[in-house]
């Protein structure tokens, strides 16, 4: 670790045109990249930028990711020029401000060097992507239950860190979260993340969708405009279940914007959640109806295994024919459809058994429905599957899958296999003896990290992500496109931190009309008021009943 | 904003006292004494008056129709407190005189309106900014030099984008402090009117909000009097001093009998907020506020408030300050003058060929 990095804060150096003496701007020269730091290698590419690899040049110890962003899109030139990204920006804030956190990456500086940004960050040897991706090779073999426990902990530590800090994250996926060599778990890409405290407008409004597709939320396929912290916590429960079976749970394909850019409805992404959830209930998602696409319901498939009493009715029940005999029958359906299924058969005669009920229910209450009811980071945190020493079989819940009464020590007298997991809340790698990841693949096609505005030099395999990850101009990258290249080219050359989104309106322009004129002014100053004042009051006093210690925090 | 304040680089960057920033302007000002020789500029306040002007100005829009937009106001108000924050950092790094103060001014609002989510193209705010100063601003090379800007700017900033303001702490305290829509949108004011001065480098924005409301409590206490500014600000300091006043001596002794019933055992225990019953006129327990605000419904809130304060940990000394900073910059804003600002800043801007 860059040792003087820890503590101090990041520096942001910019490095400006010399311009004559006759120029009207006289930036200083002050860092160069190329300076300080030693390209090794390339590791990926996005819409944004790319990423490199890269050793200090003065003194610095570690290794270093080097994010750089791309002046303009590829091939226009300079003379369009129109200002930093919004997402480089949000990014560049965001990282200076949340550096206190050991599984948030951490940014060490900034370089500003003519047009180019370059954010240098810790280096991470690797990506959940890439260890999911190597568990599946043959021979086909699940993650250590340790590791498992230990990147989910690590993992909602860092959400925890992030949502405290009023930060939604908005973009958790395998290939998001690095994990370093020494077994540290660290989000990354924060460049899809926003502010949430008391936000002006909706959310909706800045960016309208966000989210790759696999990890999106029910409330948000549904068209939830003011939506929450809870959306991460879905992100994590997709995440905790890829772990498990080392697929994407809910793999739906994304429906594409049509030419008048309203967004559609993700319905087969919606389907394949049913297909394990069931489908969703006004019992237990009350605001169910009131979501914008809540009529869309009515055109899915009810899962086929828990729900037999709707294979053969003619009525759905979702739409005005819905009626109260079969919101009742629902009711007493199994609540997570098909998820205990699903856990069962991903865990069973595997190590992962070990995981045991309580897997299971942290599973469930993190892909819960109402994003009211799902599990908060700081909630995961304290659940029974980190805290409790021991781990109960599966077979202790009963049939509907809800809080079993079943004491975990009851279950290991009944000798049905109570289990404890060895892990570390630090280190997701500690106690594997035959595992061992491949590094992250650094490619050495393209290691001018040069500024400027032609790539000309790229090629070969560099060059193919770059194509792929560019398609998605003006919505969000599917994440089946872009992870399907990661996994096929990049993943090859790196993939971590590839496959990013690009949200809508995100180069600086939603078009805009007012401009300067219509901010602030109103009110206008209070020098009128002023001169009405007259007399002093006393200070009199009355009874206090309200503290400031809470209010404090309020800046 | 995002982070909580207490770790953010705005408390431990940019927050100073009095006299480092008056160090760091002398350092920057010594760099080039002949520099600032050759062209004078009016007091600092009286440049953030422009700035302040320059960014919102009134021919654009007038405030009330500005006050129609309602939601969006605040979000674009929030986006030029930000810009005038950027403005302010920078210049604590860099000369003004060897900047054009107009591109660094756009530059801010178009920053700024990126970081607070209501971003405008690059463009548009260009052909506005072209409409204001169009020698600064030619149409081949504005956005151009924006986007130069835009770096020197985030780089002297390091990055640190990120503001609170307490525009926030204003709005989620309303309603704890039973403040009427009409003292709201004084402190609201109030608070724009603090961007014309040092205090978002010299204080928190918790203690400038509490500062704002009040000096709006104050403010409304009576509308009869038109007095001259002088009269008006002595008598507003002492109505806002007094209230502080009260608030901090009953401030201290709480702490002092909490101190006090640690180190007596025998002492019958009370925590801070009974022994600050204690203290207050028996006539005014909050219960009855109401009662007495018959009588007199403002000064009510006025003791309600001070009551609220001095059972907070909030630095009361910091909020005379506060209040003492504003009051006299109500009383300099009378003699802003506009036309010699923006002959001086006009005068090196060519003079320098900064405007090219």
């Amino acid at each position: 670790m860059y040792n003087r990095a820890r503590n101090q804060k990041a520096e942001t150096s910019y490095r400006g045109y010399q311009r004559n003496n006759a120029g009207p701007l006289n930036y200083q020269t002050k860092v160069r990249i190329t300076d300080r730091y030693k390209v090794i290698g390339f590791i990926s590419s996005g819409t944004y930028g790319r990423v490199y690899k890269a050793t200090g040049r003065q003194g610095q110890t570690g290794e270093f990711a080097i994010k750089k962003f791309k002046p303009d899109k590829e091939g226009e030139a300079v003379v369009n020029y129109t200002g930093i990204s919004q997402s480089a920006v949000r990014e560049m804030a965001l990282c200076s401000e949340l550096r206190n956190h050991a599984n948030v990456i951490r940014l060490i500086e900034i370089i500003l060097e003519d047009k180019c940004i370059f954010m240098v960050f810790e280096y991470a040897e690797h990506d959940l992507l890439q260890i999911i991706h190597h568990h599946t090779q043959t021979p086909r073999h699940p993650i250590a239950p340790g590791t498992i426990k230990s990147i989910m902990y690590q993992l909602l530590q860092g959400v925890q860190y992030l949502h405290t800090n009023w930060v939604l994250h908005r973009d958790l996926k395998p290939a998001n979260i690095m994990v370093t060599s020494s077994g540290e778990v660290k989000i990354g890409d924060l460049g899809l993340a926003r502010i949430f405290k008391q936000p002006m407008h909706s959310l909706y409004m800045g960016d309208k969708v966000v989210v790759t597709i696999w990890y999106r939320a029910p409330e948000l396929l549904l068209g939830s405009k003011h939506y929450t912290t809870a959306i991460d916590l879905w992100a994590v429960g997709c995440i905790f279940a890829e772990l498990l079976s080392l697929r994407p749970i809910f793999k739906g394909e994304e429906a594409k914007m049509d030419s008048k850019k309203t967004v559609p409805f993700q319905k087969h992404q919606m389907q394949k959640i049913v297909d394990v959830m069931g489908l969703p209930t006004r019992d237990r998602w009350p605001l169910l109806a009131s979501m914008p696409e809540y009529n869309q319901l009515s055109t899915l498939q009810p899962p086929l295994l828990s729900t037999p009493s709707h294979s053969n009715s003619s009525h759905h029940p979702y739409g005005s024919h819905r009626s109260q005999q079969q919101q009742q029958a629902s009711a007493h359906q199994n609540p997570h459809g098909n998820l205990q299924k699903w856990y069962h058969q991903t865990t069973v005669s595997t190590p992962l058994t070990s995981l045991g009920a309580e897997g299971y229910r942290l599973l469930a209450s993190l892909l819960e429905y109402d994003p009211e009811k799902r599990l908060t980071a700081a909630d995961a945190l304290v659940h029974p599957f980190f805290t409790s020493p021991t781990s109960t079989p599966l077979s202790s819940l009963n049939p509907n899958g809800s809080v079993s009464s079943h004491h975990p020590s009851q279950s290991q007298q009944g000798g049905s296999g109570a289990a404890a997991v060895n892990w570390s809340p630090t280190n997701c790698f500690e106690g594997l003896k035959n595992e061992s990841y491949p590094c992250r693949r650094v490619s050495q096609d393209d290691n001018d990290i040069g500024f400027g505005t032609s790539n000309g030099n790229n090629n070969s395999g560099s060059r193919v992500n770059t194509a792929a990850a560019g398609t998605g101009t003006g919505l969000v990258m599917g994440q089946s496109q872009s992870q399907v290249a990661a996994l096929g080219g990049s993943l090859g050359v790196g993939g971590g931190v590839g496959g990013q989104t690009q949200q809508m309106g995100g180069q600086g322009g939603m078009g805009g009309q007012g401009g300067m004129g219509q901010m602030g002014g109103g009110g206008g100053m209070a020098v009128a008021g002023m001169k009405r004042m007259q007399d002093a009051v006393g200070g009199q006093q009355q009874n206090p009943n309200k503290r400031m210690k809470g209010a404090q925090g309020q800046g | 904003m995002a982070a909580n304040y207490w770790e953010s680089t705005q408390r431990k960057h940019w927050l100073f006292t009095k006299d480092e920033l008056a160090a760091m302007r002398a350092k920057l000002e010594a760099e080039d004494p002949n520099l600032v020789a050759s062209f004078p500029l009016p007091q600092l306040r009286h440049l953030n008056i422009y700035f302040n002007q320059r960014s919102s100005p009134t021919h654009f829009d007038s405030s009330l129709e500005i006050n129609r937009i309602g939601k969006r106001l605040t979000l674009r108000q929030q986006a030029l407190a930000t810009a005038q924050v950027y403005i302010k950092r920078f210049y604590t790094k860099v000369e003004i005189r060897r900047t054009n103060p107009h591109h660094v001014l756009v530059t801010a609002v178009y920053l700024a309106c990126k970081m607070e989510e209501c971003p405008q193209h690059i463009r548009v705010l260009a052909n506005e900014a072209r409409t204001f100063w169009p020698t600064d601003f030619q149409s081949q090379t504005e956005v151009a030099r924006i986007g130069e800007c835009e770096f020197y700017l985030i780089s002297e900033m390091n990055s640190h984008l990120i503001v609170h303001s307490p525009y926030r702490t204003l709005t989620s305290l309303q309603g704890e402090l039973g403040l009427a829509q009409e003292d709201v949108n004084l402190a609201w004011s109030v608070i724009n009117d603090h961007y014309m001065t040092d205090l978002p480098l010299l204080y928190p924005p918790h203690v400038i909000a509490l500062t704002a409301i009040l000096l709006a409590l104050v403010l409304r206490q009576d509308h009869s009097g038109r007095l001259p500014g002088t009269a008006a600000s002595n008598s507003g300091l002492a109505a806002a001093s007094a209230a502080l006043a009260q608030a901090q001596a009953a401030q201290a002794r709480a702490a002092m009998m909490a101190g006090g019933g640690q180190m007596v055992p025998g002492l019958p225990q009370q925590s801070s907020s009974s022994g600050l019953q204690a203290m207050l006129p028996p006539q005014s327990p909050a219960g009855e506020a109401p009662a007495e605000g018959t009588k007199n419904p403002r000064m009510a809130k006025v003791h309600r408030f001070a009551a609220w304060l001095s059972d907070s940990n909030i630095d009361i000394e910091a909020m005379v300050d506060c209040t003492q900073e504003l009051i006299s910059f109500y009383e300099c804003h009378e003699q802003y003058n506009d036309k010699i600002t923006r002959e001086q800043i006009n005068r090196f801007v060519k003079a320098r060929g900064l405007d090219k």
